[in-house]
């Protein structure tokens, strides 16, 4: 409750820090916040030309696959890597100034949010493009786009806050986010591995995989997401989320002198 | 809490972990895990206050002695290890100018990225804004880019800021040397402005001048302990002694190569007339880097008078704001009488300040008077 009032009054202080993390981010370069829609694209530019030498597939939509699962997978990335050094890198005003610090992790995670959003033209371009067409079902969106937010947001309160005493945790992220690529059906379904019991399992425990099939189901194959998978994402993201704040809310007393 | 009060400190003390930064290497990580025991630094111990609505209080104290460390933990910036600090009203701490500006953004929007960091909304902010670039004095660079600023520009625009956010308590940390003479003399009017309102202040400052002026009340923090409580002129003259003592203790086997000494007479003037008087009161002052200084008068070439020392804190404070050290001697003043029986005409009145350890003359003045 205290959360909600707090970013209730300095909601002026969220509002202007999300603007200055979409905006300022790319200030300066000639595209600007073009950036930031081209920089998936670049990358599914260069997973479409590689991996198909790599690995037989007989998706024919392969693209739009390709395209529904890196633009929320740089969702959760750029969210992470920015949030978990979102305290360190405001070092100066949060030994200057007194603020909700849960303003700056929640600023990052709701910046990254509003450019899924705005992504999600490009999904719907290539959907179009590529003949799967639009249905209802992308009224899904904004709710996995939620958990999904509720779901970052829990892990940057708790990461961002442990980094302050523990400096390595940003260079381990990085480490584990990439582990994780791998473990999500980012460039391949899952069902390639329907045999091998232990990866089934362990991606099945990874609740990004679920939401990448959630984005898929509605984009693609115009279908409800699986709701056994659904609620078990939405439990999980709760409970991380509620993990998190409750160490930020532990350590953000000691952030001034740590910093 | 007392309705009265704005802020409220109880038995509040603070430590600070000593970070030492010596490489360990892994081995010794691993081994001595849990064995480094952290060293504290105390840096408050145990402070009680009351600060009540609509006072202007300034803070006072040599560096390390823990004033800016009371402001943060009163902004909760810090938190106390142990005691309580209540604050009742909405509090707004200037404890650095241009908190949040972002070089790329123009002055305009910095004023909304900063203002904002104080917890204004935007139609608070919109109501402000053009009071702001007023009083900044930015004109049309207002809207280019930050980056592009003087250094002077970037301060003044920060402070204006600052000193019109709405808050009903105000946290000031030695921010008021910004800009030129033009532009102190605002701020320090915006100050008055502000004090005479409803509105509690808390200054911390070196500049005792201001602090006197401005201030009804002096609290000055000595070693992390509130040594002095109370009217300003009071605390600030107890205060500079103290500084002086402390000196002393420091200076006490130093020897200068370089002896300084400012000596003035202030009273008689140069030129003055008397009439029919028999005795002739001198009075004057002199600063120096000497630990002991007698001051000699003779008047007429007749015997040399020494000078009777007593304190004045006037000449300690400008000394240590124009000079910017504190003197040697706590008694900077002096005064004699001198016997004019007889004398008539005009006279001349020679002061002398001689190193009492190795009687030498550091500095001499002399001026005429009449006598009728």
């Amino acid at each position: 409750m205290k959360l909600l009032t707090d970013l209730y009054n300095y909601r002026e202080l969220l509002k202007t820090n999300v603007k200055k993390e979409i905006r300022g981010k790319y200030k300066g370069s000639i595209l600007g916040v073009l950036w930031s829609f081209f920089n998936p694209l670049l990358s599914v530019a260069v997973y479409a030309i590689v991996f198909p030498y790599i690995m037989h597939n007989e998706n024919p939509n392969y693209l739009e696959f390709l395209v529904v699962g890196i633009i929320p997978w740089t969702f959760f990335t750029t969210t992470l890597s920015q949030g978990i050094t979102s305290i360190s890198a405001n070092a100066g005003i949060i030994k200057k100034v007194y603020f909700p610090r849960e303003v700056l992790p929640i600023s990052v995670a709701l910046s990254g949010f509003i450019n899924f959003f705005i992504s999600c033209i490009i999904i719907l371009a290539f959907c179009i493009y590529g003949g799967l067409g639009v249905s209802w079902h992308i009224l899904f969106v904004p709710i996995i786009a939620l958990v999904q937010l509720f779901l970052s947001l829990g892990l940057i309160l708790g990461l961002s806050a442990i980094n302050i005493y523990v400096k390595d945790t940003e260079y381990i992220i990085p480490f584990i986010i990439n582990l994780l690529f791998y473990g999500t059906p980012i460039l391949f379904p899952a069902s390639i591995f329907s045999e091998q019991k232990l990866i089934t399992t362990l991606m099945n425990i990874n609740p990004l995989t679920h939401i990448i099939n959630a984005y898929r189901d509605v984009f693609m194959e115009h279908q409800i997401p699986e709701l056994a998978n659904m609620m078990y994402v939405i439990i999980l993201s709760a409970v991380i989320f509620i993990i998190g704040l409750t160490i930020f809310r532990k350590l953000e007393k000691g952030f001034a002198e740590e910093v | 809490m007392n309705k009265e009060n704005a802020i409220e400190i109880r038995n509040m003390s603070k430590q600070f972990k000593r970070v030492f930064d010596k490489p360990t290497t892994l081995k010794e990580r691993l081994i001595f895990w849990s064995r480094e025991k952290p060293e504290w630094h105390q840096v408050l111990k145990c402070i009680n206050l009351d600060i009540r609505k609509g006072d202007t209080v300034a803070l006072i104290g040599t560096n390390g002695s823990g004033k800016s460390t009371l402001l943060k933990l009163m902004t909760k910036i810090l938190y106390a290890n142990t005691g309580t600090i209540e604050v009742s009203g909405k509090l707004a701490s200037l404890l650095e100018l241009g908190a949040g500006f972002h070089p790329d953004f123009t002055g305009r929007e910095n004023i909304y990225f900063n203002a904002s960091i104080f917890g204004l909304t935007k139609a608070e902010i919109d109501n402000r804004v053009d009071e702001i670039i007023e009083f900044s004095e930015l004109g049309s660079f207002i809207d280019n880019p930050v980056r592009t600023y003087s250094s002077g520009m970037y301060m003044r625009l920060a402070f204006s800021v600052a000193i019109n956010v709405d808050a009903e308590i105000l946290l000031i940390d030695e921010i008021l040397s910004v800009g030129d003479q033009h532009f102190q003399d605002k701020c320090y009017a915006k100050l008055k402005e502000l004090r005479d309102s409803e509105k509690t202040i808390v200054i911390v400052s070196h500049s005792l001048d201001m602090v006197q002026k401005i201030c009804k009340r002096a609290i000055w923090i000595y070693k992390g302990e509130v040594k002095k409580d109370g009217n300003p002129k009071e605390v600030i003259e107890e205060y500079l002694e103290q500084v002086v003592l402390d000196h002393e203790n420091v200076n006490q086997n130093k020897e200068f190569t370089k002896q300084e000494c400012i000596l003035t007479i202030e009273s008689p003037l140069k030129g003055q007339k008397f009439h029919g008087v028999s005795s002739l009161e001198v009075i004057g002052w002199e600063v120096s880097n000497v630990m002991d200084t007698v001051v000699q008068v003779c008047l007429a070439n007749q015997s040399i008078v020494e000078a009777t020392r007593y304190k004045r804190a006037d000449v300690l404070m400008h000394y240590q704001e124009a000079c910017g050290g504190a003197s040697y001697n706590r008694q900077a003043g002096w005064k004699c009488e001198l016997n004019t029986t007889g004398l008539t005409g005009n006279q001349l009145i020679k002061v002398q300040v001689v190193d009492a350890r190795y009687d030498v003359v550091l500095s001499e003045d002399e001026i005429n008077i009449t006598i009728d």
